[in-house]
């Protein structure tokens, strides 16, 4: 039997894994590091002010972004429109957010309730961009949304 | 209704619809330029909260190293979102994986930040493992050779 080398193996999974899956991994990758970083940035900061530099640190990535070959390309209209209606719906949720903690909302009830936005998605996603789930991955759905809650509690 | 609800179920409402509107700029632009349209978003809503309480910019280096941080890490998680929908990933499917990231936090939050675990956390993680491997199944499998 030949023995493969670890090398080689690595790079078969890489080759089976799907492109999106591995840039779902690495937002999971980002995210987590955030969610670190804000941790430890919540006793320093308000929320508010936590906004405002959250704001600013998008500044260099948009420069890098900016100046990308492939800026150009694609039907710019709806697609633009998409893309800030994407940016306004997530900067408003966040001052939504803070807005339903500091009008008498608790951390233990307001975190759990928003933490189930991704169900939103995945009805919208279902009846208005019509895309259809396996019956193994509705589970994962139903597995991920248990998840977020026992995260969020 | 409770006004902390009401402010509750519309962050639900709009954080939820920015997992379809991000799959639907990415169907038509490149990553970058959904991004870079993100991010312009994100203006006109820091002026108009400074112009309502303006900011106390008397803060510690620290202070401000981990917020530009955390704004940096964002960026760099929602440009991977944005770039797994435009390579063929579907909305749900990404939207949760993405959500599940409390996994790696709680992880790196246990020897970085000495916090300890707890068994709804455990059951959190093993939770959210399971998902993630039922949300990646597709039905073309992959296999190794």
């Amino acid at each position: 039997m030949v023995q493969k080398n670890p090398q080689s193996w690595a790079k078969e999974v890489l080759v089976a894994v799907p492109t999106w899956l591995f840039y779902c991994f690495l937002s999971i990758f980002f995210f987590g590091v955030w969610g670190l970083v804000s941790k430890a940035a919540i006793d320093l900061i308000s929320p508010f002010q936590g906004q405002i530099l959250f704001s600013i640190g998008l500044l260099p990535l948009g420069i890098v972004t900016a100046m990308s070959k492939d800026i150009g390309t694609g039907n710019k209209f709806r697609g633009v429109s998409y893309g800030l209606l994407t940016g306004i719906f997530g900067s408003i949720g966040n001052v939504a957010f803070f807005e339903a903690l500091s009008h008498g909302g608790r951390a233990s009830t307001v975190v759990p309730v928003t933490a189930m936005y991704p169900l939103v998605t995945v009805i919208g996603a279902l009846l208005l961009l019509r895309e259809k789930l396996n019956w193994v991955q509705l589970c994962g759905v139903a597995l991920a949304l248990g998840a977020l809650i026992l995260f969020s509690l | 209704m409770a006004t902390w609800m009401m402010y509750s179920l519309i962050v639900l409402v709009l954080w939820g619809l920015t997992g379809i509107t991000q799959k639907l700029s990415t169907n038509h632009i490149s990553v970058s330029l959904t991004f870079l349209t993100y991010a312009a978003a994100y203006a006109p809503v820091s002026a108009l909260l400074l112009w309502k309480e303006p900011m106390n910019w008397r803060i510690s280096a620290l202070a401000w190293c981990l917020g530009i941080l955390s704004g940096i890490l964002n960026a760099l998680g929602s440009l991977t979102i944005f770039a797994a929908c435009r390579n063929g990933g579907k909305a749900s499917v990404v939207t949760l994986l993405a959500a599940l990231y409390p996994v790696l936090t709680i992880a790196m939050a246990v020897p970085l930040l000495h916090e300890r675990i707890q068994l709804r956390e455990i059951a959190a993680i093993v939770l959210a493992i399971a998902a993630a491997a039922a949300l990646s199944y597709e039905n073309k499998s992959f296999k190794l050779k």
